[in-house]
């Protein structure tokens, strides 16, 4: 009986040994996950650096449009209800029904085509340079415009064709975490990464020059990424998506891209036109 | 014991986690690497699921199909234009027509579900490949991921191509190669064998977009690039069947019919302009339609200026700007075809060899430049003396290694026979198997008696069971000569053309020894009546060409149809009372001078413009 208890106790005292070996390897392990987790934890960090400095993927320089989609619509002004392709409802339609450019010009409106909503789809020429380390501009030779695309939160009233554009990285890939540990392997060490751009605020515009319509509270999201292919030219692909509760029945999608220029050759700006 | 092995499990599992982490954390740090090779990071991006296209763009195109003489935006060249509107759908009423399918870059811009997924080494976990399938004309698409180098030229073209890929960035970036003929776009613009493609998939959320880079030396003059756009499906979208069988759409069309219309008589060339009020030039300009100053051209464009396009422009014509398929390295290229089948590339003209528990049987015997080469592959296929040679031709492309490739034979079937009470030498050399008349040319033309055929035939069949195939030689009567064979193999299910079809040149039309390009077309027909596809117009029955690539009854279609449309073209200005000299002032191979043309050489354009209007000149064979 004596022995029993002994050995009852011994084994308590080896269990209670293991329990605060395993607490102890846990506790050093939780603290080097928790290092590599939380960057806070460790050395201080440096202030992330600016988005220019960021940059996954240069997208500056003179690009010309390639008009190999929807090739009708773009170089020619589309008769009037003409709307192949475009998810519009009821009162879209109606809207691109009662198109009058002779009236848009009268009225001084003859931009409507050249909104955020459409200008990335006329054929021409965009310049695009850093204005800081924050701000890239984006500037159109056809109807002569100019969108700033800022990091960060939205800044400026909008209100006028090109509305208020936010920018941001996008940088695919990354492992989603639960609860501070990553169960998964990162992507390789080219990530790479696009240009995302979120428009609201604008005027209302057009989707095309043939007045298919987009309305104030449309949300545009671009997507900006550069590829480089076999001969040493470069592309750029805008994929956009234009989401309308007022004109849109879905949300319209459109990718869009152009050629790398190595200069200004055939830069022409020119003023709107809304025939 | 159990709380040791809880203990050891703890430590384990605790470590595990500390060798992870910075990696996790940090995004950055070699990701483990194995013995197997480098280290595997986990893809950019995962392409998996079901897609759908979002058609936003180029609706009518996509849906119900644009109009004839719509090409704008495409960077064209005149071949192309003219063979775009040389096209007449009714094309697509052909039994041999009726069940193509898309080509990669197509297909990933017509309309229909995707299903995307991967294929992972289940040892290593190492990314094998992307497979991607297509609802419409059940496209199968292949993108290997595991470094394998492309096939030779020599080796098939398939509708989906061969493609392999890579992560570059956030894109998935992938080269296609080994494309068939098809659509650019479904009104008949076309896009040649030769083309290839480099697409770029990125993915935003659940919008995907594969921007598509395609080069095509025969067709367009600089890369057309295109952007389609596709959403996310939450669950399996279904309908994922397209089978096609082939059956009579138009009863008593004579079987050389090729429906096409003549240069500069498109009825519909005017139809595009005229319906939405553009000017003509909008569909037919080529590469200057796609940048923007195209806007102001065409404020000053004329319908004259259009209407010139419709036809070729006078002057010389191009030359082939295809790929050689053919290896010129000195070495002798062995391309596995089917079952006990082989096709051997690289001595001027390419050589078959089948093999079994039997002597090799072997078709042709190529320039015989290279025959010790050619003797020591076939060795290296089979430990038994060649058996059986069969010459579909006398032309020295076919016959050339005869005396080598025969003196490396024998023919035991012979040996101990009644033959040999009657003949000393016979079984000694391999059996050569020809057509009457192919012998006749080899005595005429004086070649070597000890390469001369020890066995012909007259008629329009010999047939032998070798090496468990039933192999069947048909005579092909006035076509490239007129002791033309093509050899079936009947289990492999591979025929072998000779020089009846190739697909690097125009086909070389012996006149004075008894060609004709009717005979030719009906030669191309004969082939087509015995293949048989395995699905959506492709493989199934293989053809091995006299020159070029592994093929099947596409390229063998595509050929034909490429001949009966010059032979119209000449047929119907020798009607018209033309001279041959008018015939070739015409250009009336415009729309394939890219593809199959030469200036210079032992077969020019020129002498095939004129073995077609000379045959056609002829009384009728």
């Amino acid at each position: 009986m004596l022995r029993c208890n002994r050995s009852r106790a011994l084994l308590q005292a080896k269990r209670n040994s293991a329990f605060w070996f395993r607490c102890l390897i846990l506790s050093l392990a939780t603290a080097v996950i928790a290092a590599a987790q939380f960057p806070g934890i460790g050395p201080p960090p440096g202030p992330p650096p600016p988005p220019r400095a960021a940059a996954p993927v240069d997208l500056t320089g003179y690009w010309v449009s390639l008009v190999t989609e929807d090739w009708r619509q773009r170089m020619t002004t589309a008769p009037k209800g003409d709307m192949e392709s475009i998810p519009l409802n009821a009162e879209g339609r109606k809207a691109a029904l009662a198109w009058d450019p002779a009236k848009d010009e009268a009225s001084g409106e003859q931009c409507r085509a050249y909104g955020a909503g459409g200008i990335v789809r006329l054929p021409g020429r965009i310049h695009i340079t850093w204005q800081d380390d924050n701000t890239l501009k984006a500037e159109f030779d056809a109807g002569t415009q100019m969108r700033i695309l800022r990091f960060g939160a939205p800044a400026g009233p909008g209100g006028d064709w090109q509305g208020v554009s936010v920018a941001g990285w996008d940088i695919p890939g990354t492992i989603m975490t639960r609860g501070g540990f990553t169960l998964g392997m990162p992507p390789g060490p080219e990530r790479g990464g696009a240009l995302k751009v979120v428009t609201t605020k604008m005027k209302a515009g057009y989707l095309r020059k043939n007045g298919i319509p987009y309305s104030q509270d449309a949300v545009i999201t671009e997507y900006y990424d550069r590829f480089d292919i076999p001969g040493g030219d470069s592309l750029l692909l805008v994929t956009t998506e234009v989401v309308d509760p007022k004109y849109l029945s879905a949300p319209f999608w459109t990718s869009t891209h152009f050629k790398r220029q190595n200069d200004s050759a055939g830069w022409n700006p020119t003023p709107c036109s809304a025939k | 014991m159990k709380a040791n092995l809880l203990n050891i499990t703890w430590i384990l599992v605790a470590f595990s986690a500390t060798l992870w982490a910075p990696v996790n954390a940090l995004g950055q740090g070699a990701p483990p690497s194995g013995p197997g090779g480098p280290a595997r990071p986990a893809s950019p991006i995962d392409l998996s699921g079901y897609w759908s296209p979002a058609v936003n763009e180029d609706g009518l195109e996509r849906g119900a199909g644009s109009e004839l003489g719509d090409y704008a935006g495409f960077a064209i060249n005149e071949a192309g234009r003219l063979w775009a509107l040389s096209y007449d759908p009714s094309r697509l009423t052909l039994k041999h027509h009726q069940c193509d399918g898309y080509v990669a870059p197509y297909q990933m811009r017509a309309i229909g579900n995707f299903r995307i997924w991967e294929d992972r080494d289940p040892h290593t976990m190492q990314l094998v490949a992307i497979h991607i399938w297509a609802q419409t004309t059940e496209g199968f698409r292949t993108i290997w991921m595991d470094g394998r180098p492309h096939p030779p030229a020599y080796a098939p073209h398939t509708y989906q191509g061969f493609s392999t890929g890579r992560y570059v960035g956030d894109a998935l970036v992938v080269n296609t190669t080994h494309l068939k003929q098809g659509w650019l776009r479904r009104n008949g613009l076309p896009e040649s064998d030769q083309a290839t493609m480099v697409e770029f998939f990125v993915r935003h959320g659940d919008h995907l977009v594969d921007t598509t880079v395609v080069t095509d030396p025969v067709f367009l003059t600089e890369p057309e690039v295109r952007s389609n756009d596709f959403f996310r499906q939450p669950t399996d979208p279904g309908a994922w069947l397209y089978a096609c069988d082939d059956g009579e759409e138009i009863i008593g069309r004579p079987p050389d019919a090729v429906p096409n219309y003549l240069f500069g008589a498109q009825p519909f060339a005017k139809e595009y302009s005229k319906k939405y009020k553009i000017p003509m030039l909008s569909g037919i300009a080529g590469a200057a339609s796609i940048y923007p100053e195209f806007a102001a051209r065409l404020q000053t464009a004329t319908d004259a200026e259009a209407i010139a396009l419709l036809r070729p422009a006078p002057g010389p014509s191009p030359e082939s700007r295809a790929e050689d398929p053919e290896p010129h390295d000195g070495e002798i290229h062995v391309l596995p075809v089917s079952g006990n089948v082989y096709m051997l590339a690289g001595d001027g003209g390419n050589i078959v060899v089948e093999t079994g528990d039997e002597g090799p049987f072997v078709v042709d015997t190529g320039s015989g430049k290279l025959s010790d080469k050619v003797i020591e592959t076939i060795h290296k296929l089979s430990d038994k003396p060649i058996q059986f040679i069969v010459n579909t031709s006398y032309l020295p492309d076919r016959a050339g290694g005869n005396v080598q490739l025969r003196a490396a034979g024998q023919d035991p079937s012979l040996v101990g026979s009644f033959f040999s009470l009657q003949f000393r030498d016979a079984g000694v050399g391999a059996t050569i198997i020809a057509q009457q008349n192919t012998e006749t040319h080899m005595v005429n033309a004086k070649l070597p008696a000890q390469g001369w055929p020890t066995d012909t035939f007259l008629e329009d069949r010999r047939r032998k069971y070798h090496n468990g195939n039933a192999i069947e030689i048909f005579h092909e009567p006035h076509a490239i000569t007129d002791g033309d064979s093509i050899v079936h193999f009947r289990q492999s299910d591979v025929i072998v053309a000779g020089d009846i079809f190739n697909t690097i040149q125009f086909p070389f039309i012996d006149i004075k020894d008894g060609g004709s390009v009717q005979g030719e077309i009906n030669a191309l027909n004969d082939i087509l009546n015995r293949t048989v596809f395995r699905h959506e117009g492709q493989g199934g029955t293989l053809i091995v060409p006299g020159h070029g690539y592994l093929s099947d009854e596409h390229e063998v279609v595509e050929y034909r149809d490429m001949l009966a449309i010059i032979r119209d073209r000449v047929r119907a200005m020798i009607k018209d009372g033309a001279s041959l000299d008018q015939v070739k002032a015409a250009r009336v191979t415009a729309d394939y001078d890219t593809r199959y043309g030469a200036n210079t050489g032992p077969w020019t354009t020129d002498m095939f413009v004129e073995a077609v209007y000379d045959s056609l000149k002829q009384p009728a064979k």
